[in-house]
């Protein structure tokens, strides 16, 4: 089962829920917006790691050599499926030979296409996720390119469910956006002031491993500060004083001073930054990220349950 | 709540955002382990530093003052500082970085007598990070340590065995770096068609050993 790449997009690459290996220094990987993969598994009725296609900014033209479902999620992207308008936010059953189209985004900068059963690649530590910088995983540890051929594993055909998903269930979008945030002990209180005091641009200087911002604020100093594990969602500083915001491939390890962590609840929207978007810091207690985490994780289950209800074989 | 550790001043544990906790303490390299061999609900991994022991956790597994309790408790119960011991790594080293010369005038020696002295060395793998691969080998003797370079190379060739700081370091692959390049090795640090693709792990021993024999 072979899907063709006819025209590659922007950068289109392979990715899952990433791997857990950051202790041998390898990135941890995975689609930016999480939240988009789930869903768009979700509706094609995978599992939720199942491997997608992350989509960046412009998509991808895909010829299938058999017939699929898939599910677009994410940024609200441009698409067509042999010329017609093609849903996002919805399980869509494609034939043999149709081609699928997608253009640009017009907020927000990813999305995820899910096919029912999911990216036939090898797994490396565990994960079918492209590291573009180390080059592994995914095909071939790089981003899909015009001629490639994509494998899935093949599953019976269903009738898709006919439902759309709430547009509330999108992961929020500029261009203007703001970011729940946990200071950390380096978060010095006038250093907090400058970073959340105004809203940031977000540089150009935006890929899988960070998100720069364009604006500056008086960075500590600290020569003696050794590296240490990076997590996900980290702000941190450079000696220049321009935020970076961590991204799945970033490195295990990191120098710099890191006042900031983003919510978990809010890495999806921080994997939707694009550049000229304007992004503010928001503080609050650990309590809050949690509660907020656990109302969207209900939120999330619901609409898996639905689904895995339709896909059960009566 | 359990007692303070058995030895070492306590541990302190701080949360990194709220999903991750990071335990300071001279026993983490003890507690990676011991989490290692009994993992507790709703932690997704541990990643290791100086001193220094990150753990993910899932928000919606646990929380974090069950969970540094249940760190602090594992903490209490290790024995000392016993550390599992790790394996043994000779890396044969060819002496013939750009850096070698510099480096041996820095410490007063010739450059035989600085490879000499370098494997001498019992150095440690205390962490890996950077790059896949890339571990930070402490153990180096104070005046074998290297200031950084003022301006990082763009690119450090693959396999460049480097001194930077208290620490010494092989780069698995290409990369910019800023330490000071003393030689270079054919091993392979990093080789997905290996079982284990990572040659090293935190607590093994390195011997760096002149190949030019």
């Amino acid at each position: 089962m072979m899907i063709e790449v006819r025209r590659p997009g922007l950068q289109t690459t392979v990715q899952d829920v990433g791997r857990r290996v950051l202790a041998l220094g390898v990135p941890g990987g995975g689609a930016a917006d999480l939240m988009a993969l789930r869903l768009a598994n979700a509706l094609v009725g995978n599992p939720a790691g199942a491997a997608g296609l992350e989509i960046t900014l412009a998509g991808p033209r895909l010829q299938f050599g058999a017939a699929a479902l898939v599910a677009l999620c994410g940024a609200p992207f441009t698409a067509t499926l042999n010329g017609q308008p093609f849903p996002l936010e919805r399980a869509v059953a494609v034939s043999a030979g149709a081609t699928l189209d997608v253009g640009v985004a017009t907020r927000g900068l990813r999305a995820v296409l899910a096919l029912r059963g999911g990216l036939d690649v090898p797994e490396v530590f565990g994960s079918r996720s492209t590291d573009l910088r180390a080059g592994f995983g995914g095909l071939e540890g790089r981003a899909l390119r015009r001629g490639d051929q994509l494998g899935w594993f093949l599953w019976p055909e269903v009738t898709p469910p006919g439902a759309f998903l709430s547009p509330t269930l999108r992961t929020p979008t500029g261009p203007v956006v703001t970011l729940r945030v946990l200071p950390t002990p380096e978060a010095t209180p006038a250093l907090l002031a400058a970073l959340t005091r105004a809203s940031f641009t977000v540089s150009p200087q935006a890929d899988r491993m960070g998100v720069r911002l364009a604006e500056g604020v008086p960075a500590p100093h600290d020569p003696a500060r050794v590296s240490l594990p990076n997590v996900p969602g980290a702000v941190q500083l450079p000696p220049d004083g321009r935020p970076i915001l961590l991204l799945p491939d970033a490195g295990t390890h990191g120098g710099y001073p890191t006042p900031l962590v983003v919510a978990a609840v809010d890495r999806p929207a921080l994997g939707q930054l694009r550049p000229g978007d304007r992004v503010r810091f928001r503080v609050v207690t650990l309590a809050e990220a949690h509660a907020a985490l656990r109302a969207r994780e209900r939120t999330l289950r619901g609409v898996e349950e639905a689904l895995r209800w339709w896909y059960k074989e009566p | 709540m359990s007692g303070p550790p058995t030895s070492g001043p306590p541990a302190e544990i701080t949360p990194l955002g709220d999903a991750a906790l990071v335990v300071r303490s001279a026993l983490a390299p003890g507690l990676r382990a011991d989490l290692a061999a009994r993992p507790l609900l709703g932690v997704r991994e541990t990643v290791p530093a100086l001193d220094v022991l990150t753990v993910l956790y899932d928000p919606l597994g646990t929380g974090p003052e069950a969970l540094a309790a249940a760190l602090r408790e594992r903490l209490a119960g290790l024995r000392s500082l016993e550390a599992t011991p790790g394996r043994l790594h000779v890396l044969p080293v060819t002496f013939d970085g750009p850096d070698l010369g510099w480096c041996a005038r820095q410490v007063g020696l010739g450059e035989a007598e600085l490879v000499r002295a370098l494997e001498e060395v019992t150095l440690t793998v205390a962490f890996l990070g950077f790059t896949p691969g890339f571990a930070f080998l402490t153990g180096l003797p104070p005046p074998l340590q290297m200031p950084r370079l003022r301006t990082p190379r763009q690119r450090v060739p693959a396999g460049s065995v480097a001194l930077g700081g208290p620490w010494a370091g092989v780069y698995p692959r290409e990369t910019p770096g800023g330490w000071r390049i003393v030689g270079h090795t054919a091993v392979p640090l990093f080789d997905l068609g290996r079982p284990e693709p990572v040659l090293w792990g935190p607590g093994d021993r390195v011997h760096f050993v002149a190949a030019d024999a």
